[in-house]
């Protein structure tokens, strides 16, 4: 009762929703980098919303089913095929023992998720499946899946599919506009500075990984060179001395020294790990009050 | 105690702006005291050394009301007794493992066993934990062995390396890419995943680093 790992996939990691409660002795929270995605994909099954799924980044994955169950596929465009024949992804597949399923080239977007009913079978490191190459903590052994890995689940038969909605499927576009809140560290930096951070457009680099994604653009000066080391949180826009931006993501360290213009709400920061290089993005600003709202949003849509 | 909002779900609590050691106790009684009050829905809580980050969950509260219950309840004028937790490693400071020794005694004008002395003579206080898990920052180090960090950082620092950076020393506690000048090397163990607190050191404990022969070293499994 397992998936079967066919070939070496680039960069597929088992996720669920993070780590949480060790990051005072360095451990970073992990999770998936876009849960807008990833609820979607364990909704399709009736899944609990943190189970664990699969994040694949780069294209060709083969798998085999070993025995009976539901798939869902959600997040980055891709072309998908179960037993050679493509399909459509943000929906639930009802699958049999021999299956073949195949990710084939991303088209738009990053990341996709693929998730099995019920999850994988699979013990928790500290709390969480998630996978962190770099602490070589959680999934199999710490890392990425490789050829012959088995991914153990409970079977089960299902007599009915479900599918996303066509207005929730998001689009992966060109143009992202992430909001951000100005907060502890704002005085840091001149009106101007902001306001040219505001007013900038900016593009993201191929510097881009689980840990954080750099943008290039018009350069932000910041007042000082540094602060003394504290802890980060998830969407904190890092300004180091070359002015251009970085935001820290899903595997960023738990504490670090560069000074920090403000926090990219985390719920846009699901947008951003789908924005392939080159995508335009622009800052806006948000109140506190707002932002909070609307995460509350987001969470109750999917709760 | 200055709070200040960072995102939806966080805020940091400043202590101060320098690295010393009367903020380091402010920060070590408030730390135990918010984790005392096991507030269910705060998800972290992470110091360092000017400041306490919480992270906390926004359908259980918002900020204003966890700084108030945390300014209710902490108190740092009263004068708390802590247990001092004195965790000892042994270190063995060869050249072979401590690869920037005999630089580092040629830049000064002490010999290697001064520098070793002087290391592992101080008791070190556990300021911060992070970059690795179980990377905890010490200090601070005797002004005569403050040595700046490597202009190009190794590609590999052998896990349990015993290094230097400014004020700092630190152990890696798996081998990592790293800037800090290498002094020597231990067989203890940092980071473990079979143990239950994972880390031996906690931000506020204090660490004496021991020296020990080649024979010891390699006796209690260290690798050369």
């Amino acid at each position: 009762m397992s998936l079967e790992v066919i070939n070496n996939p680039l960069f597929v990691t088992i996720q669920d929703r993070g780590r949480f409660g060790y990051a005072h002795i360095g451990v970073t929270n992990s999770g998936v980098m876009d849960e807008y995605a990833y609820f979607w994909a364990n909704k399709l099954l009736k899944n609990s919303l943190d189970t664990n799924i699969l994040e694949i980044a780069f294209s060709n994955v083969i798998f085999k089913a070993n025995e009976n169950t539901q798939i869902s596929i959600t997040g980055a465009d891709c072309e998908f095929f179960i037993n050679d024949e493509k399909k459509e992804l943000w929906q639930s597949y009802n699958i049999k023992k021999n299956d073949i399923i195949k990710i084939g080239k991303i088209l738009s977007g990053n990341r996709v998720y693929l998730a099995v009913f019920g999850g994988f079978n699979i013990k928790k490191e500290f709390g969480s499946n998630s996978v962190t190459i770099k602490e070589n903590l959680g999934g199999l052994d710490g890392n990425k899946l490789k050829k012959g890995d088995i991914l153990p689940f409970n079977s089960s038969n299902f007599n009915y599919t479900m599918k996303v909605k066509e207005e929730f499927i998001p689009k992966y576009e060109d143009n992202l506009t992430l909001r951000v809140l100005f907060s502890y560290q704002e005085n840091y930096f001149l009106d101007e500075e902001k306001k040219k951070f505001l007013t900038s457009t900016y593009l993201v680099t191929n510097d881009f990984n689980r840990m954080a994604a750099k943008l290039s653009g018009e350069a932000i000066k910041c007042e000082i060179n540094g602060i003394i080391s504290e802890a980060i949180a998830f969407g904190s826009i890092q300004i180091p001395s070359d002015g251009q931006p970085i935001v820290l993501l899903k595997d960023r360290q738990t504490i670090g020294g560069y000074p920090k213009i403000g926090v990219v709400l985390g719920i846009d920061c699901f947008k951003l790990s789908q924005a392939k290089a080159n995508t335009k993005i622009r800052f806006e600003e948000i109140s506190y009050k707002e932002a909070v709202e609307e995460e509350k949003r987001f969470y109750t849509f999917f709760s | 105690m200055i709070f200040k909002v960072v995102n939806c779900d966080s805020f940091i609590i400043y202590f101060g702006d320098l690295i010393d050691d009367k903020i380091a106790l402010d920060i070590k009684k408030a730390y135990l005291g918010i984790k005392k009050l096991n507030l269910e829905g705060v998800i972290q809580i992470i110091p360092s050394y000017t400041s306490i980050f919480i992270s906390f969950d926004i359908f259980e509260y918002d900020f204003e009301t966890l700084k108030t219950l945390i300014e209710q309840n902490i108190n740092l004028e009263l004068d708390e007794i802590f247990e001092e937790k004195i965790v000892e490693i042994d270190v063995y400071y060869g050249t072979e493992v401590g690869f920037d020794l005999e630089y580092l005694s040629s830049k000064t004008t002490l010999s290697i066993e001064e520098i070793i002395e002087i290391h592992s003579n101080k008791l070190y206080d556990v300021y911060a934990i992070g970059f690795l898990p179980g990377f905890a920052y010490l200090a601070k180090v005797d002004e005569k062995i403050v040595f700046p960090r490597l202009s190009t950082p190794r590609k590999i620092v052998p896990k349990g390396s015993v290094a230097i950076a400014d004020f700092q020393t630190a152990i890696y506690p798996q081998q990592s890419p790293g800037g800090w000048n290498i002094i020597g090397k231990t067989a203890f163990e940092l980071f473990d995943k079979k143990l239950e607190t994972l880390s031996p050191l906690n931000v506020g404990d204090k660490v004496k680093f021991n020296p020990i022969s080649k024979e010891e070293f390699l006796a209690k499994g260290g690798v050369l």
